[in-house]
């Protein structure tokens, strides 16, 4: 009577129950697997594991399972490290976009006197638990991610661009490799804007940081300094290389002309470059000198490119 | 000193449980893993809620930390950590006998953690004649500044906890990690009963 009871309640769990031997033939499953595997008990019982179920990767299957038969541990399979182990149908296929059901997989040694004759295998069905967990995350990732970018632009925002300098200087030092800053001003910001509004203004910002970031390499970090001023690390890059980049930068910019409300604006920009030296204790003196140069080329006649003087200290 | 400590007796004896449960669980791990495995003589102390984090900061400077919870009869629970410095991950799957493109680092972490605290909680289990079942492990997070975050965060509901620290060496893969079980307040009385049964019996 309580046997029949419990083989009935076996078949009515939402657990998935598989009995193997030690040669891993299924000697018993329940209802819940069937059902999700779409398979009859002829095709199964008495069957290899690994004929029934060939998505299983068998050698770490085989591995897993020889843990449970020598030291007669329980061992566990979670959906965080393999998201299924048995291509199985699940409960939510409208409303989520999982092929195979997610599953929390248990391993449980049954002895017989004393020795490991049976292993249990219980497959649990988190779908659920794995497609919110995975939402989650994407919208954590998104949340991170909008708290380093500037909205308008797509730059980095000031405060991340400068930990991101923070750290390139601190690595740039210990490893004496080179680093160098490229600080843009945009010329005549406020004159653009009281020509074309502040929605003209806005459209070149973007298009500006556009192209600066079409002309940058792998590991350079971009942000926006202030309202009109970008500006540029470039680690592992010396003066001469600085200056090619700055230069480059400036002519993509004079050339590129903006279109706006069916009008053309011609911007430019002012640049000043500077590379850090062994007198440098703090990032900000880096900023300082590339500041200082940035002013000599508006100060020379704006569109063109100032590079800081090396220090001498004798 | 307060309610849940434990007498010179008590702690001899639940010293003496786990060194018998270690050394069993060393030979059988050195069988599965086919290379020594050294223990070092557990540390058996009280913590309290709020020094947790400093105790579990003094002891290494762990980079992941995987929790796994076990539950006994006779209301014998608690929470297994195991905790893992910076290491090679493809000499720890060569330690597990996987090939190291069959699974990730992280899982590597948790498939050892699960068996080193299940062996040894399952050999601790059988002296005390008791069973344990286990939640599945869990990587609780691979950062230890966000594990830090993550239990000063916390406000516990427990005050005490009973604090078992195991170190695992294994020589020929370099490799070091610690296990931390902890044992809540109410689960504490529940071994000092079965420990004064123990006494009682000799």
């Amino acid at each position: 009577m309580l046997n029949e009871l419990c083989g009935d309640l076996s078949n009515r769990l939402n657990t998935g129950i598989l009995i193997l031997d030690n040669n891993f033939k299924i000697l018993m499953w329940n209802r819940f697997l069937e059902v999700h595997a779409n398979k009859s008990d002829k095709q199964v019982i008495g069957k290899s594991i690994f004929t029934v179920f060939p998505e299983l990767p068998k050698k770490w299957f085989e591995r897993k399972l020889s843990s449970v038969l020598q030291l007669k541990n329980q061992s566990f399979c979670g959906w965080e490290q393999r998201h299924h182990l048995f291509e199985l149908s699940h409960s939510r296929p409208i409303t989520t976009d999982s092929d195979f059901m997610a599953q929390n997989c248990t391993f449980l040694p049954i002895e017989v006197k004393g020795e490991v004759e049976r292993i249990c295998i219980l497959i649990e069905d988190v779908t659920d638990v794995c497609h919110y967990q995975t939402q989650l995350n994407k919208v954590l990732q998104e949340l991170a991610l909008s708290n380093r970018i500037d909205g308008l632009t797509q730059a980095f925002n000031r405060k991340h661009w400068e930990e991101c300098l923070a750290a390139e200087f601190s690595r740039a030092q210990r490893y004496k490799q080179d680093l160098a800053l490229v600080m843009l001003d945009l010329d005549q910001f406020k004159l653009l804007n009281d020509t074309y509004g502040h929605q003209g203004g806005d459209k070149v910002l973007i298009d500006i940081a556009e192209v600066i970031n079409g002309l940058l390499r792998m590991g350079d970090l971009f942000g926006r300094y202030g309202g009109e001023e970008f500006a540029v690390i470039l680690p592992n890059t010396g003066l001469t290389g600085a200056n090619d980049v700055a230069e480059r930068i400036r002519k993509a910019i004079a050339s590129n002309a903006i279109e706006y409300q069916d009008k053309n604006i011609n911007a430019t920009v002012s640049i000043g470059v500077a590379v850090m030296d062994e007198y440098d204790t703090r990032y900000e003196d880096i900023i300082s000198r590339a500041d200082i140069a940035l002013y000599k080329a508006k100060n020379s006649g704006r569109n063109q490119v100032c590079l800081a003087k090396e220090r001498i200290i004798s | 000193m307060n309610a849940f400590d434990l007498t010179e007796d008590q702690h001899d004896c639940l010293q003496e449980l786990i060194n018998v449960a270690m050394g069993q669980a060393s030979d059988q791990l050195a069988r599965y893993l086919d290379t020594f495995v050294y223990l070092k003589v557990p540390s058996i102390e009280q913590v309290r809620s709020e020094h947790l984090f400093d105790s579990l900061n003094h002891d290494l400077k762990a980079t992941a930390i995987v929790s796994q919870g076990f539950f006994g009869y006779e209301g014998i629970r608690g929470e297994a950590l195991l905790m893992y410095q910076p290491l090679d991950s493809n000499r720890l799957a060569d330690l597990l006998g996987y090939e190291a493109d069959e699974l990730s680092f992280d899982e590597q972490m948790i498939d050892l953690s699960s068996i080193l605290t299940t062996t040894f909680l399952n050999v601790f289990a059988s002296q005390i004649d008791n069973q344990m079942s286990y939640s599945a492990p869990r990587l609780l997070s691979t950062n230890l500044t966000k594990v830090n975050e993550h239990i000063q965060q916390q406000s516990f509901n427990w005050d005490f906890a009973l604090k078992v620290k195991i170190s695992y060496q294994v020589t020929d893969y370099s490799f070091n990690c610690d296990m931390v079980l902890l044992i809540p307040e109410e689960a504490i009385n529940n071994i000092k009963a079965v420990i004064d049964r123990i006494l009682a019996d000799f």
